[in-house]
């Protein structure tokens, strides 16, 4: 769901800038407050963890895709909503950074979608609600706590990938650069993502619970004085409960993915290294020079035709592409080509010499 | 290679990258900063059909590329993660737009296909000047500029602690998750029976770790403050390089250049 | 300079993990502190450093009794080397992991830097200042771990398990850096070949509470005591028997 720079106009870049700022001053201010200084380790060692974390393919059984954990649930659960933000911030920017993953321009969006949602809304009113509510007390006091924390992250991920989804889109389409109708974009953009929330809401979940399982004051807003009840069985169980879930989903899933052997990743627009291939094609294509260089063929042809019967629609008059247009990228284009020769040149000569 | 072997060669590829010694790498990198940041809000700018006013920024990575010596290949290698979904995003233009905006011999090309070719080229071009960025300025010394902005030093020391544990991390990973394939020969990826084990011990040991790290910091007599390597001073040059940066995006944006260059041609 | 005094500790009631621990170190020493795994070598030095606070006695170092108010004091005297280097290099370059504990304590930058500088010239790893700590080897990110601490001046060095996972040559190089610090050493380990050639005075920890303390060329020849305690002879004293 990394937005890249090109989704954006600089207006609502800016925007989102000012809000995800907002959020992240608000978050270090309270942190501030709090005065725990062992906890900025803890958080850079747990964003580090996310990280990482985010790389591992979860076989979704009954379909041959594979998922990928939700990392602002995970951090909400662990640190607390404000120091979750910023860890996700944290990561947030170094993917941006360093992997090239949404754009330097869209990161104050990318933070809002994917941070903002999964540790504040996902915090303060799915996580905390439901953990500190009644739900399934007639389970006992240890499967009660376990079946909340797995409600808890699945609706906790779907709702914030909709949520997420769904600023995406109105981003995008405020941002003018999309002539896909509102709904259609929506109607596009929801589904997928819900399919995708909750497979990373079962793999937070099973992360989750066996957190919980051994070391479960860890986790925020987890009742941990009731004693341990037999751990061994109650991992089985939740493995029981995760298993029926998952065959549900899983079987809906492969509905889903069964038009393409990798529908999530697909789904998940070119995540996975399988799409890398022809992702790579399509890139020279629109890769400056190559285009210029297709228009170059279009003004040879053109010229070869000796009629330059070109002309502007009516009115609009914002319109910068013409025929010169097009000649002048060429010319453009030449002169990137000749500046790449040129520094090849004297990179050589220096070399050389 | 696992996902998790390939990212730990992408950091070592930036590092060695951004430690290189071309002019550029020594540009101050609050400069480099505002410059790229100029260069994009520039490009975001043009607008949906403004294809040739756009295409003439290709100069700006172009040069830089050749000044720094930094390949083009392993940029391409970034570009297929965000890239699709600006394709996704960009290939229902044609098919929503059809006005023919410009005809070309008896081929007349769309605004649909003007406007998803401006947006490609947006991305690549945005995508190419923070990859530049990157890979001509270490990230200890870009937080240390973000730090003279102002950026509160909580966030900043988080993102370098981060960054220190983010190999650490990732290279944990990458040996459990090969020892995991070595058992589970023919697994795609972590079997639903372990999904929560796996990442769960590790994160179980994390904590373990970051409460040593802690301890490691007290010992040492911290109390709440990093001291990092003081920044190097901007100079004149590197104000020039904004400035004249800055002066050619906009000369660029408000001057179709392309236009100019072909009309001296054609017509 | 070192002393423990009828210490006791638990994690969990019932279930101590020292018991009735006293020994002293002097000024100038070098302790090697054995014992096999869960013998409580690395909680000794944990409330050495005042991470932990023992459930009864009391720790002194220097005749200052270690606890909440005297911390700073105490840590700054004891330089502490972990056993895993990347959990003691927090900071981007081993520059900056080296001056962050002088400029802590209040060193002007200018001060800070000499003494990095010195520390560097002394281990001869000039060529490390500005490396990034993610970007050196196992090796050599010991070997810098080492110069942090030096780097704080400490008084006395403790070391928990300064010769694991290094291959020999950089193991060599440790051990010879140990044995030129003029600084009291307490330094745990299992590679008691190690300890042989860096200790003096070694203290066999088992069960909680001390088995021997004495010459390490005594204590490390005993091979009974040894094998009593979940322990071998070290290789260059074991011949091939």
């Amino acid at each position: 769901m990394h937005m890249a720079d090109a989704l954006l106009a600089p207006a609502v870049a800016a925007t989102m800038y000012v809000a995800s700022g907002t959020a992240a001053g608000i978050s270090i201010h309270k942190l501030k407050k709090e005065d725990d200084p062992a906890k900025l380790p803890t958080m850079a060692v747990t964003a580090a963890l996310v990280f990482a974390g985010q790389m591992i393919n979860y076989t979704i059984p009954g379909t041959g895709s594979s998922g990928h954990m939700c990392g602002g649930m995970l951090l909400s659960a662990l640190l607390g909503p404000q120091a979750g933000f910023l860890s996700m911030v944290v990561i947030l920017t170094i993917q941006c950074l360093l992997f090239g993953d949404g754009g330097l321009m869209a990161l104050g969006a990318n933070i809002w979608n994917m941070a903002f949602y999964g540790c504040f809304v996902g915090y303060y009113l799915i996580w905390r609600p439901i953990m500190q509510g009644k739900l399934f007390a007639g389970m006992g006091a240890k499967a009660g706590q376990r079946a909340r924390i797995i409600l808890a992250s699945i609706l906790g991920c779907v709702i914030t990938l909709q949520l997420g989804a769904f600023s995406v889109v109105i981003e995008t389409s405020l941002s003018g650069i999309t002539e896909l109708p509102f709904g259609a974009f929506l109607a596009l953009m929801q589904p997928i993502h819900l399919a995708i929330g909750l497979v990373e809401g079962l793999i937070t979940a099973a992360v989750l619970v066996f957190v919980y399982e051994s070391r479960p004051e860890l986790l925020r807003d987890v009742d941990t004085s009731d004693k341990a009840v037999s751990a061994k069985r109650s991992l089985k169980a939740t493995i029981a409960i995760l298993a029926v879930v998952v065959l549900v989903v899983g079987g809906g899933l492969s509905l889903l993915a069964s038009g393409n052997p990798d529908g999530l990743e697909w789904a998940l627009f070119g995540n996975a290294e399988e799409g890398y291939s022809e992702n790579m094609g399509l890139d020279e294509e629109s890769f400056g020079v190559s285009s210029a260089a297709a228009d170059t063929a279009g003004a040879i042809q053109e010229k070869t035709a000796l009629l330059p019967d070109y002309a502007f629609p009516e009115s609009e008059s914002a319109v910068g592409t013409s025929f010169s247009g097009v000649v002048g990228s060429a010319l453009v284009a030449g002169v990137a080509v000749l500046i790449c020769l040129a520094g090849g040149f004297f990179r050589k000569k220096k070399a050389g010499a | 290679m696992n996902k998790m072997e390939k990212a730990l060669h992408e950091l070592a590829e930036m590092d060695e990258l951004a430690a290189g010694t071309s002019p550029i790498h020594g540009l101050c990198a609050p400069a480099k900063l505002l410059t790229t940041i100029a260069y994009i809000a520039v490009v975001l700018s043009f607008g949906k059909y403004q294809l040739s006013g756009l295409i003439v920024m290709v100069l700006y990575p172009v040069l830089l590329f050749q000044i720094s010596g930094v390949s083009v290949g392993s940029f391409f290698y970034k570009l297929r993660i965000v890239l699709p979904l600006v394709m996704a995003v960009g290939l229902f233009n044609p098919i929503f737009d059809r006005r023919i905006l410009i005809q070309i011999g008896t081929v007349g090309v769309s605004g649909g296909v003007i406007s998803m070719l401006t947006l490609m080229i947006k991305g690549v071009f945005c995508l190419m000047a923070s990859y530049l960025l990157m890979a001509t300025t270490p990230i200890d010394v870009l937080c240390a500029a973000l730090r003279k902005f102002h950026l509160p030093a909580t966030l900043v020391t988080l993102l370098l602690l981060t960054y220190r544990y983010i190999g650490v991390m990732t290279e944990e990973l990458a040996v459990m998750t090969e020892a995991y394939a070595l058992r589970a020969p023919g697994q795609k990826g972590i079997h639903v029976s372990a999904w929560g084990s796996f990442l769960g011990q590790l994160l179980l040991r994390s904590m373990d770790r970051a409460e040593e790290l802690y301890n490691s910091m007290l010992l040492r007599g911290y109390h709440q403050h990093f001291h990092y390597a003081p920044v190097k001073k901007c100079t004149g040059k590197d104000a020039a390089f904004f400035l004249g940066c800055t002066a050619c995006f906009l000369l660029l944006r408000f001057v179709d250049l392309a236009q100019l260059l072909g009309s001296l041609f054609v017509r | 300079m070192i002393e423990f005094k009828h210490v006791d500790f638990s994690y969990e009631k019932d279930r101590p993990v020292l018991r009735d621990l006293s020994f002293r170190i002097e000024k100038g020493e070098s302790v090697g502190l054995i014992g096999a795994n869960g013998a409580g070598k690395s909680t000794v030095m944990k409330l050495l450093l005042g991470l932990l606070s023992p459930t009864s006695g009391e720790i002194l170092v220097d005749g200052v009794r270690v606890e909440k108010k005297t911390l700073p004091e105490i840590r700054r005297k004891l330089g502490f080397v972990l056993q895993n280097s990347d959990n003691q290099m927090f900071m981007p370059t081993v520059y900056e992991d080296m001056i962050f504990a002088p400029l802590n304590y209040g060193l002007s930058r200018e001060a800070a830097e000499q003494r990095v500088d010195a520390v560097l010239q002394k281990l001869g790893l000039q060529e490390l200042k500005h490396r990034h700590n993610h970007r050196i080897s196992g090796g050599e990110k010991r070997m810098a771990a080492i110069a942090t601490i030096l780097a704080m001046e400490p008084e006395a060095v403790l070391m928990d398990e300064p010769s694991s996972a290094l291959d020999p040559y950089n193991r060599r190089l440790v051990i010879n850096t140990i044995r030129e610090l003029k600084q009291t050493k307490l330094i745990t380990s299992h590679d008691l070949d190690m300890i042989l050639d860096t200790c003096e005075r070694v203290i066999l920890l088992s069960g909680g509470s001390i088995a021997a303390d004495g010459p390490a060329e005594v204590i490390l020849r005993d091979r009974a005591l040894l094998e009593a305690h979940r322990m071998e002879l070290p290789f260059c004293l074991a011949g091939r028997a």
